[in-house]
């Protein structure tokens, strides 16, 4: 996305996608070796659906008891050497974590990748504050020398193929070009690892925290995110408020679930606990542990009409089988969450205002429910939200017009054969005026009407 | 499970997920199987705490001072999980977790008797009182960022070796 771009774009937005043969191809080859790796992934599963009704219970259970979850979380991570933080919306979070930053001077920061971080949009008040901060994980990476948000949450640069990247690693590194995913991974490598090494502070996000123990756990494949929590003296995390799991006896379904639905993996190559800060006796963990919780929206939603969207564990699998994501991809949402799940997001948590052209980028076709690891009703929340959206006035007068006008002829069985009378009169004329975009995309009206065809 | 069966289930995920899996009955083919898996001339960092340690530490003849100069980690883990092939380190006990994270070669010695059949199994065993950091490690570091094209060792081993006792 570049800067500038909003949800309030959407449409213009993809216009421009669809006229990008590479983002277009890069976008149709990511998402059908995502839908064919989760397929085969789930295939020895036994009990699958069993499974996600557990999930969904646990989350289910989660929200419908989160003040106490998040208050249980608060005092067993205190206990356990953490101190937390609460963060009503995103300026606070960014100051509270740029405070703890430069109280204690620190300058050089390494992330892991976040999504709770990108919708704060931490990184520009950090480096506002004259910190540099360097992304870790290799796709977050990649964008950032590019100066773009990520498109995908789980793998935020799909939008790019292996030339492209290739490209930017020998214009800003100096490196000799190279499309070989295999060395422009070791090339990240080497750039990356004094980073580790030399850092003040790390910051992460987290999949899970475990409210009896206050724990935190992420879901990592690369290693950068064992390196951001581990090697630097001070780790700030940061997660919103319903990423809450009652116990860490609750996560085997998610981690039978998660990396599956994500990457078609049976389990990320890391999964890291992480209980408080070094304690005495410890050799691992950094010295100081800050977790800053955000709610930015959240305590509200959970109050409204879509709050099953707080049930999301953000695998990604809602947008890899969405046809309008798989076609256009994620910038073109304009903000940090996109496909299914983030039409609802992004909607709620930026205000109908601000994305009202969002709720309509969905066929309802379902595809993005029947893969949802937790049940999360997409559908469901994206029609509530359309209804909204026509309750507080932002569909388009001729639209809502037209959608009355079609009301009134479809409940009448003479008008809609009249119409349909009138269509078939009319096609001649709609061909020749519309030209060949028309005549090739548009059915002709049939000659006889089902309606009239059955007995 | 019977014992048999369990180190077998694990070894065979562990595998799935691209690790080296080697299977011994005493200390004796315990040295035996490091002397084929780790390079001779590599610095190798062995903490020499626990008795399988302890036993192993004096064959390498570069020997790193700490984790962070090291070519090679070798180790004995916490335990492991059959059921989808995982190491799992711990910080109980003094242990720096990260040691078999930065250098590019971690080979992680398990106790038979250390393996968890299923993740409720290893979950129920923790949850009480969790040590500071508890990691779950299934093969190499990987990534997919580039076009979702597999590439194995990004930031933490690009070799992970497993040495069931």
């Amino acid at each position: 996305m570049s800067p500038g771009q909003t949800s309030l774009a959407f449409r213009e937005n993809t216009v421009l996608a669809l006229k990008d043969p590479a983002l277009r191809a890069a976008m149709r080859q990511a998402t059908d070796t995502f839908g064919t790796k989760r397929a085969d992934a789930f295939a020895p599963v036994a009990g699958l659906e069993a499974l996600r009704d557990r999930a969904s219970a646990i989350r289910e259970d989660v929200l419908s008891n989160l003040p106490m979850y998040v208050e249980r979380f608060v005092a067993s991570a205190t206990r356990a050497g953490a101190v937390v933080h609460r963060a009503n919306d995103a300026a606070t979070a960014r100051e509270i974590i740029r405070k703890i930053l430069a109280g204690r001077g620190a300058r050089r920061i390494v992330k892991g990748k976040s999504m709770v971080s990108e919708e704060v949009d931490l990184n520009s008040r950090l480096e506002a504050a004259g910190m540099e901060v360097v992304e870790t994980d290799l796709g977050e990476y990649i964008i950032q020398m590019e100066g773009e948000t990520p498109s995908h949450i789980i793998v935020p640069a799909i939008h790019k193929n292996r030339r492209q990247v290739g490209r930017l690693f020998a214009d800003r590194l100096g490196v000799p070009f190279s499309d070989d995913p295999q060395v422009l991974t070791k090339i990240a490598r080497k750039a990356l690892r004094e980073k580790f090494l030399s850092a003040d502070a790390g910051i992460s996000g987290a999949n899970f925290a475990a409210a009896d123990t206050g724990s935190l756990v992420l879901f990592t494949n690369e290693g950068n995110g064992r390196m951001v929590t581990t090697v630097p003296p001070l780790h700030v995390a940061i997660l919103s408020i319903e990423k809450m799991i009652p116990s860490l006896t609750d996560l085997p379904a998610f981690i039978r679930l998660l990396p599956r639905s994500a990457t078609g993996q049976p389990i990320t190559s890391y999964v890291s606990v992480l209980t408080g800060p070094r304690k005495a006796g410890d050799a691992t963990g950094a010295k100081e542990l800050h977790i800053v919780l955000l709610d930015n929206g959240r305590t509200e939603i959970l109050a409204g009409e879509s709050r099953d969207i707080l049930k999301c564990i953000r695998c990604g699998a809602c947008m890899n089988v969405c046809p309008v994501y798989r076609a256009v991809g994620g910038h073109a949402y304009g903000w940090t969450y996109p496909g299914p799940m983030g039409i609802v997001l992004t909607t709620l948590l930026t205000g109908m205002k601000e994305s009202h052209p969002l709720v309509d980028a969905s066929t309802l076709c379902g595809a993005c429910v029947d893969v949802c690891p937790v049940r999360v009703p997409l559908v469901d929340l994206i029609l509530g939200l359309r209804r909204r959206k026509v309750r507080e006035g932002f569909a388009h007068p001729a639209e809502r017009r037209g959608m009355e006008a079609f009301g009134k002829v479809a409940a009448s069985p003479a008008l809609f054969g009249l119409g349909q009378r009138l269509a078939g009169a009319f096609w001649p004329v709609v061909r020749a005026l519309g030209g060949k975009d028309v005549a090739g995309r548009m059915p002709a009206p049939a000659k006889t009407p089902l309606r009239r065809r059955l007995p | 499970m019977s014992g048999a069966n369990r180190g077998r289930l694990f070894l065979e995920n562990a595998a799935k997920a691209a690790a080296g899996t080697h299977s011994v009955s005493d200390t004796g083919e315990l040295l035996s199987a490091l002397g084929r898996v780790v390079a001779i001339d590599s610095p190798v960092y062995c903490p020499g705490v626990t008795a399988l340690e302890k036993a192993v530490a004096s064959i390498f003849p570069v020997r790193a001072a700490d984790y962070t100069s090291a070519a090679v980690t070798v180790e004995e883990v916490f335990g492991a999980i059959a059921e989808t092939g995982t190491l799992v380190c711990s910080s109980e006990g003094g242990r720096a977790v990260q040691a078999g994270l930065l250098p590019a070669h971690h080979v992680a010695i398990v106790r038979r008797d250390r393996i968890f059949d299923t993740l409720d199994d290893f979950f129920a065993a923790v949850c009480g009182a969790p040590p500071t950091n508890l990691t779950l490690v299934t093969g190499p570091s990987r990534t997919a960022d580039i076009e979702l094209t597999l590439a194995i060792g990004v930031h933490g081993p690009e070799r992970l070796d497993i040495i069931l006792v």
